[in-house]
């Protein structure tokens, strides 16, 4: 499993790789979309979101996903929580 | 400027075990440059079934002298966005830098579907844009260069998915 971005996150984020690996081989694929690792993703993505923070990505992140790759699929991202919090301007 | 690049390519691997191996594929020995990779969004719809996952990759960059001029830190930002559909059978996957864009912006997008000829094969047909923005004769040196290095790392990248799907086709036989 790959690496984080930010160091201190790569062990969460490799646990929760795990768990969804598992979750889209097992179950997804099968048929089966109930979510399985959100309390992991919630947990890594905290320490991530810091990282993006600190490294000044996150206004270079959320301006490029201003403009939506897949117009046709209805968007249902609801965690945008993190992204909107930074946005000062 | 702007140069197109298209490319179809097949695994002789099911869909399914080919979308797993993309979740998959870093590391891999065809990957070093890779340095990060992490899950920014990822959600189901729950009206259509479909993954929609947007993931930030970090990929050590690497210049011919003459560019090391124009940029100072190499290292390259990407984004993925990626949609599975696993009804249909088709997985797209979009990318594109988020930095040195001015550069040379770099976009390319894989759609991962089952092989027309063979069902327990998967077809993966390559689209790419790269576009240099660059005003002061150096578009067409950098263009080139991009499509080299792009070719480069499709077929890189080509190897270690196929580093990955015959690790996942061992570990399936071992555990059979």
């Amino acid at each position: 499993m790959s690496s984080s971005i930010g160091e201190k996150c790569t062990k969460i984020k490799q646990e929760y790789d795990g768990c969804f690996n598992n979750w889209y081989s097992e179950k997804f694929l099968k048929g089966d979309a109930t979510p399985q690792c959100d309390d992991l993703f919630f947990k890594y993505k905290e320490c991530l979101m810091q990282t993006l923070e600190e490294k000044k990505l996150d206004t270079l992140i959320a301006d490029a996903r201003k403009d939506n790759p897949f117009p046709n699929a209805s968007s249902s991202s609801s965690s945008s929580k993190s992204e909107s919090s930074s946005k000062k301007e | 400027m702007v140069k197109f690049y298209q490319h179809t390519s097949s695994f002789e691997h099911a869909w399914d075990n080919v979308t797993y191996a993309f979740w998959l594929r870093y590391p891999n020995p065809f990957a070093s440059h890779v340095l990060g990779c992490d899950v920014l969004d990822r959600s189901v719809d729950p009206a259509t079934g479909v993954l929609r996952t947007t993931r930030l990759i970090l990929k050590k960059g690497v210049l011919p002298r003459w560019g090391r001029n124009l940029i100072k830190n190499v290292d390259t930002y990407i984004i993925e966005e990626s949609v599975v559909d696993p009804r249909t059978h088709t997985m797209v996957t979009r990318t594109k830098n988020l930095n040195h864009v001015r550069v040379m912006q770099v976009e390319e997008t894989q759609t991962f579907t089952v092989h027309p000829e063979n069902s327990k094969w998967t077809q993966v047909k390559t689209e790419a844009r790269i576009i240099s923005e660059l005003r002061w004769g150096l578009t067409g040196r950098v263009e080139s260069f991009g499509i080299n290095k792009f070719m480069d790392n499709s077929a890189k990248a080509r190897k270690g998915m196929a580093h990955i799907l015959e690790r996942l086709r061992q570990n399936a036989a071992m555990a059979a």
